[in-house]
C-alpha cells in the first residue's frame, strides 16, 4: 500500500466509549498489518472540526455527517483516488456520498430508520399481529385505541435538535404514500416542499402525534418527552404505549436501559409496513489528505474484509457488502438483512440538504405539533429548500 | 532644567504611545480584528467566497450586499427572536432590580444579613448550563401519571392539571425568565446593597425625627441618592439580559417560539454552518447594546466626576 511503519494517521470522530473500542477492534488488522500509528481526536462538537478545517490543520480523516461533504467539498481527497473500492457498495449508498459527480465520502456506518419497536410479548397477550400494510397499521392502531391502549410513544424532545424524530416519521409515512422518488425529488429541489404529498404526510403524523388517544401526552407529551424516554416508555411494565417508531439505535438504548429483558421476545421491531425502500442515515469517512496511511486505510474499510470486520464488531450496519452474513448480534443480523434485501435507500431529508433545511424543518415540526398552521409551516420550508438549493 | 539627563529619559512625542502599545496590540488583536472580520463576513455569503449578493433567491427581495441583513431583520424567526428579547429585557431587568432592590432594603434591617445575602448571591455561582439543567427538572413535565418536576407535582397535589411549562407558548418564554431572574437578583442585590450602605445615616435620621414613614424615606431618600448606582445596574442588565444565551439554548433550544437573538446566532453559525448570516446578527447585536453602553459609560464618567 505504500503505508510504512511509523505512519501517523490523524482521526476525528463522534464516537467514545464503547463505540471507540468497537472502532479499534475494525482497524486492528489494518494497524498490526501496517504499523501505521493512530492518532484519533472523539469528540461530538462540530464547531471543532470547523476550526480545524478553516484553521488548515485539517484531520486526515474525519467520520461526519453526509452535510459536510458539501461543505467541505473542495477541501475532501475523491474517494477513487484514493483506492476506495466501490464495487463493494450499491449505487444508492455512493449517491449521497457524491458531490457534483465527485464521490467525495464512504459510508462505514448505517442504521436505518424505518422500524417500528414493539414488544413481542405483550403483542401477543393483548392479541395484537404485526401489520403487514399500512392499511393494517392503521386498522391495528385503532384497535389499540379501542382496547384503551395508547398505540404510540412519539416523544421528540431533543435539546436544540427537538423535532428530528418527528421528520424522520413523516419522511418514512412518505416513503409509504408516495415512494423514495418523491423523497428524492423533495432532496434534490424538484419538489417544493409546500407540495400536496407532504402535507398528506405531516396530516397523517399529526392526527397521532397530537392526540392523547394515539400518543402519550398528547401534543404537550409529544414535543415534552425526551425521546429516549419515548423508547423506554413501550418497554416499562406495564408499557405505556405500544409502538416507537425509532432508529436502529433503539434495540441497544432498549437493552441498556432494560437489562432483564431479551430481544426477539421481550422487543423486536417490524419495518414500517407498506416502505418502499428504507431510510436511514450513514456516517460518512471523509479524507482531507491523500497520505499513504490514508489510502491503507480506505482501501482497507472499503475492502470486503473491513465490511467483515466492521460486521464482527457488532458496530451497527455497513453498507460494505462484505459485511453480509458476518453479523453476530441477533438484531443486527435482522436489520442487516433488512439493509441487504432493500429496494432502496433515502437519506435523510434534513441531513442531505444543506444551509439549514435541517434545523428548520425540526423547528417547523415542534411549531406544527404545538399548533401552528400547516400551509403557514410548508411555504416557510418550501422557501428555505429553494435558497438552500439555488 | 539641567542638561545632564540622558537622552532616554526624555519624553518624546511617540513615547506615551510606547507605554500604551502593548495595550494597543491586544485590543487590536482581539477586539478590533475580530470586530471588523465580523462586520466584512456579514456582507459574505455563507461559505466566504463571495459577496452576500450571491446569496439572493430569484424570487423575493433581494437586499444586495446586505442581503444577510434582510434575514437578520426581517426573518420571521428573527421578529420572534427581538419580540422574546424585548420580553426579557422588560421583565428580567424589571423583575432582578426591583427584587434585588428590595432584598437589599430589607437585609439591611436583620442581624442575619450576610446569611441572606450568601443565600440570594448564590445562584450567581452556579454556571447558566448548571442552572438551566436544575430548572430544567423544577420545570419538568412527564405525560404520564407520574410528576418528577416540582412545579407540577405542587399543581398536581393541588388538584391541578399539570402544565408542560416549557413547551407551552406564552407560558415558555415567562418560565425562562424566571430561570435569568433567579441567577441575577444576586447580583443586583449586591451592588444596590453597597450603594445602600453609602446613604448617610444622619440624612435618614434626621427625615425620621421630621416625622417620615418608612416608605418615604425609601423612595425620597434612599431611591434619589442611589439613582446613578440604579441606572449603572439597568444598563448592565440590559446588556446581559441582550445577550441571553445560555438558559435558552439549555432549556428549550430556541424551540416553541422561545428564540432570543444570540441563540439564533449560534444556530446559524454552528447548525447551519452560515457564518454570513450568524454574523450580520452579531453585528445587529451590537448595534442594539452600543446605545446602552454609551449610555452605562456616560452616567459613570458623570457619577465620577461628582465626587
Amino acid at each position: 500500500m505504500g503505508a510504512e511503519a511509523g505512519d501517523e494517521l490523524t482521526l476525528l470522530y463522534q464516537w467514545s466509549g464503547s463505540e471507540e473500542e468497537r472502532l479499534n477492534e475494525i482497524l486492528k488488522p489494518l494497524v498490526d498489518a501496517c504499523g501505521i500509528v493512530l492518532k484519533p481526536e472523539s469528540t461530538r462538537d462540530q464547531a471543532l472540526l470547523d476550526t480545524k478545517v478553516q484553521a488548515g490543520t485539517p484531520p486526515d480523516v474525519a467520520f461526519w455527517n453526509v452535510a459536510q461533504l458539501v461543505q467541505y467539498e473542495d477541501m475532501l481527497k475523491p474517494m477513487d483516488t484514493l483506492g476506495a473500492h466501490g464495487e463493494n457498495y450499491a449505487d444508492f449508498f455512493k449517491d449521497p456520498g457524491t458531490v457534483n459527480g465527485k464521490w467525495l465520502g464512504l459510508p462505514v456506518k448505517a442504521d436505518i430508520k424505518t422500524i417500528i419497536w414493539y414488544s413481542p410479548v405483550v403483542f401477543e397477550v393483548k392479541g395484537y399481529t404485526v401489520p403487514t400494510t399500512w392499511q393494517e397499521l392503521e386498522t391495528l392502531v385503532d384497535e389499540m385505541v379501542a382496547n384503551g391502549d395508547i398505540p404510540w410513544s412519539m416523544g421528540m424532545e431533543s435539546g436544540d435538535a427537538t423535532g428530528w424524530t418527528g421528520t424522520d416519521f413523516v419522511q418514512d409515512i412518505m416513503l409509504v404514500q408516495q415512494g423514495p422518488d418523491y423523497v428524492l425529488g423533495l432532496i434534490s429541489g424538484d419538489i417544493p416542499f409546500n407540495d400536496a404529498g407532504v402535507k398528506q404526510a405531516w396530516e397523517t403524523y399529526g392526527k397521532w402525534a397530537t392526540d392523547p388517544i394515539y400518543t402519550i401526552g398528547g401534543a404537550q407529551g409529544t414535543l415534552s418527552t425526551g425521546f429516549l424516554d419515548a423508547i423506554y416508555k413501550v418497554f416499562s411494565d406495564p408499557p405505556e404505549a405500544m409502538m416507537v417508531k425509532q432508529s436502529g439505535f433503539a434495540g441497544g438504548e432498549v437493552a441498556s436501559q432494560y437489562p432483564e429483558l431479551q430481544y426477539g421476545t421481550d422487543y423486536d421491531f417490524f419495518a414500517v409496513p407498506g416502505a418502499q425502500g428504507l431510510q436511514g442515515g450513514a456516517d460518512w469517512l471523509m479524507a482531507f489528505n491523500d497520505s499513504p496511511a490514508v489510502q491503507a486505510l480506505i482501501a482497507y474499510l472499503s475492502s470486503t474484509e473491513g465490511g467483515a470486520a466492521w460486521a464482527k464488531a457488532s458496530f451497527d450496519l455497513s453498507p460494505n457488502v462484505g459485511a453480509a452474513g458476518n453479523y453476530v448480534d441477533p438484531a443486527l443480523v435482522k436489520k442487516g438483512e433488512a439493509l441487504a434485501t432493500t429496494s432502496g435507500f433515502t437519506p435523510d431529508i434534513g441531513d442531505t440538504i444543506p444551509g439549514g433545511f435541517g434545523s428548520a424543518e425540526f423547528k417547523a415540526i415542534s411549531d406544527y405539533v404545538n399548533g401552528a398552521d400547516l400551509d403557514a409551516i410548508l411555504d416557510s420550508l418550501a422557501a428555505v429548500q429553494a435558497e438552500a438549493l439555488q | 532644567m539641567p542638561n545632564n539627563i540622558p537622552g532616554i529619559m526624555k519624553q518624546k512625542k511617540f513615547t506615551p504611545w510606547m507605554y500604551l502599545l502593548p495595550a494597543l496590540i491586544v485590543m487590536a488583536t482581539f477586539i478590533a480584528y475580530p470586530a471588523f472580520n465580523t462586520f466584512y463576513l456579514s456582507l459574505r455569503n455563507s461559505s466566504n467566497t463571495d459577496w452576500a449578493t450571491a446569496a439572493c433567491s430569484a424570487a423575493g427581495n433581494c437586499w444586495g450586499i446586505f442581503e444577510n441583513f434582510r434575514y437578520a431583520l426581517t426573518s420571521t424567526i428573527m421578529q420572534t427572536a427581538f419580540i422574546n428579547n424585548i420580553k426579557w429585557i422588560i421583565l428580567m431587568v424589571s423583575g432582578t432590580v426591583a427584587l434585588g432592590l428590595l432584598i437589599a432594603v430589607l437585609a439591611d434591617r436583620v442581624k442575619y444579613e450576610p446569611v441572606a445575602k450568601a443565600i440570594i448571591f448564590m445562584p450567581m455561582a452556579i454556571s447558566f448550563v448548571g442552572a438551566g439543567v436544575i430548572w430544567k427538572f423544577m420545570y419538568n413535565f412527564n405525560a404520564g401519571d407520574v410528576q418528577i418536576g416540582l412545579l407540577n407535582s405542587i399543581v398536581l397535589t393541588l388538584g391541578g392539571n399539570p402544565i408542560s411549562w416549557l413547551t407551552e407558548p406564552q407560558i415558555n418564554t415567562i418560565a425562562l425568565i424566571v430561570v435569568g431572574v433567579w441567577m441575577w437578583t444576586g447580583f443586583c442585590m449586591t451592588i444596590l446593597a453597597a450603594a445602600l450602605k453609602n446613604v448617610s445615616e444622619e440624612i435618614l435620621e434626621a427625615a425620621r425625627v421630621d416625622g417620615a414613614n418608612e416608605w418615604r424615606v425609601f423612595w425620597e431618600i434612599m431611591v434619589p441618592q442611589i439613582l446613578p448606582t440604579i441606572t449603572v445596574v439597568v444598563t448592565t442588565m440590559i446588556i446581559n439580559v441582550l445577550k441571553i444565551f445560555d438558559i435558552v439554548y439549555v432549556m428549550t433550544g430556541g424551540n416553541y417560539g422561545t428564540e432570543v437573538i444570540a441563540n439564533r446566532m449560534y444556530t446559524e453559525m454552528y447548525a447551519n454552518y452560515n457564518p454570513g448570516r450568524a454574523s450580520a446578527i452579531a453585528v445587529v447585536l451590537i448595534a442594539v447594546i452600543i446605545p446602552a453602553m454609551i449610555f452605562n459609560i456616560r452616567r459613570f464618567r458623570e457619577q465620577e466626576e461628582t465626587r
